[in-house]
């Protein structure tokens, strides 16, 4: 279960202040996939770090009683000067799993080659991206935090993804950024909108992407 | 699922700064095996060159038989000092990707920074005295476990110092610079190439607010079977060393909301 508490959160930087949760408290609903959707800036991203814990709310509390994964975005936390089967045996220890297991699945799963023996920062981002999803894939969250990665690679790689994301969305839920109308339609059967006035819950997607179709 | 408890909390905490030890290990030695090994030898090549410049001048150590040895007490203390904190310093900038993860904390590559710097600064020392032992420059130190309270007193007060400087960069950037300056003639001022117990009492009332002095002060009667050392302080360095700690990671929790 993911809950926030009153949390609010604001940004000072240089003067300019800026107000992204204003007093929200929300439950995650359970075994459902919850989409995010906002326009830029608006705080999808921050959003997710909060329920990640990997940023703090100025007030308020977030519990999470379940596994939660880190937020899956194309600004991975590789470290450039390792090469992609380091950095994936860092993470694999860190969240206390077998090494080589999770090395024999992303070797399986990115389709990286030879590649993976190459230090990060030769890697495009789309690389990257499919480093980050086959490391995630290969350890086992209760919840998946997916900003704006589906779409990574080739039509194949795309259908593989699919695959295993299906799969792991029988145990699994995902809470999921994307601007794309389809990625919400086919991962996401409710949502919040991050607009201008606050924060909404939709209890299906359709009423959802009409509303922040509006907002554009 | 319920909350952890204290001994899983401990064994994700041991978990993850053994995953940053071997990446920073990784990361500060690069990609060849030479890298580590360079670490090792720079200082020992650094402690060689002074005992080559001094002894141009002086062949006469200030103490003991030894110019090699002499120096070696007070540099390699020193440089320890100076790349512990040196590296805690730029710990949480270096190691902003990793706060991707959640179950990173900041703290976490403080702790695999002194673990790293410490057990690469005790092989370099035993390394090094060995070394000057067997060549028959030096006698294998007299009181073993002071030099070791001495070690562990410079990894102490290295560890305070760079956590309290590491949250002062993150608040204030130019903090780094002023550090530079502020810690630049510590070579000169922590007795390396003279005995500070013979320096007027003048000099000595400016030069024991040093810690550094006295953790130099600390390897020697260690090492020496009959150093007298009329400045030395144990209590000195260790208290600031305590002062430093609870001050930084105050400061780190403090402040950790507005460093991200």
């Amino acid at each position: 279960m993911i809950e926030l508490q009153n949390v609010t959160k604001s940004y000072h930087l240089k003067g300019v202040h800026k107000t992204i949760l204003d007093d929200l408290s929300f439950t995650f609903p359970q075994s459902r996939n919850v989409a995010i959707m906002g326009q830029n800036g608006a705080g999808k991203s921050t959003l997710m770090r909060l329920i990640a814990g990997v940023e703090y709310p100025d007030s308020g509390r977030i519990y999470r009683a379940t596994s939660v994964s880190w937020p899956l975005g194309f600004a991975g936390g590789f470290n450039g000067s390792m090469t992609g089967l380091e950095n994936a045996r860092f993470v694999a220890r860190i969240y206390n799993q077998d090494t080589e297991a999770v090395i024999d699945y992303v070797k399986g799963f990115a389709e990286l080659g030879h590649s993976l023996n190459l230090p990060i920062k030769t890697y495009s981002s789309g690389m990257k991206a499919r480093l980050a999803f086959g490391i995630s894939m290969a350890i086992d969250f209760r919840v998946y935090l997916i900003d704006e990665i589906t779409a990574v690679g080739d039509e194949q790689f795309k259908i593989k993804s699919q695959q295993v994301f299906s799969e792991k969305l029988k145990n699994s839920q995902i809470i999921m950024i994307s601007h794309s109308e389809t990625a919400i339609r086919s991962y996401c059967d409710c949502g919040l909108l991050l607009a201008p006035d606050g924060v909404y819950y939709y209890d299906d997607v359709n009423t959802l992407i009409a509303d922040y179709k509006m907002l554009a | 699922m319920s909350t952890m408890s204290a001994r899983q909390l401990l064994g994700l905490q041991a978990r993850v700064i053994a995953a940053l030890v071997l990446r920073e290990t990784r990361a500060a030695f690069g990609t060849s095996q030479f890298g580590y090994l360079w670490a090792i030898v720079a200082p020992a090549a650094g402690v060689g060159l002074l005992v080559f410049i001094f002894s141009l001048v002086d062949r006469q150590p200030p103490f003991g038989a030894s110019l090699a040895l002499f120096f070696a007490t007070g540099v390699l203390t020193l440089e320890f000092f100076t790349k512990l904190s040196n590296a805690l310093m730029t710990a949480f900038d270096a190691n902003k990707a990793l706060l991707t993860y959640p179950l990173i904390k900041e703290t976490d590559a403080l702790f695999a920074r002194l673990i790293l710097i410490a057990a690469t600064y005790a092989l370099i020392m035993v390394l090094f005295y060995s070394a000057l032992t067997i060549l028959g420059l030096a006698d294998p130190p007299a009181y073993p476990e002071r030099l070791l309270q001495a070690f562990g007193a410079t990894a102490f007060f290295g560890f305070g110092f760079g956590t309290i400087n590491a949250v002062a960069i993150s608040l204030f950037g130019s903090w780094i610079h002023i550090e530079k300056v502020l810690t630049r003639p510590l070579f000169f001022l922590s007795g390396i190439f003279y005995i500070p117990s013979l320096l007027p009492p003048e000099v000595i009332a400016v030069l024991k607010w040093n810690p550094i002095l006295h953790l130099v002060e600390w390897m020697r009667t260690g090492y020496y079977p009959n150093y007298e050392s009329t400045v030395i302080n144990h209590a000195y360095p260790i208290g600031l060393a305590v002062l430093l700690t609870l001050l930084g990671l105050t400061g780190e929790r403090v402040f950790r909301k507005k460093r991200v």
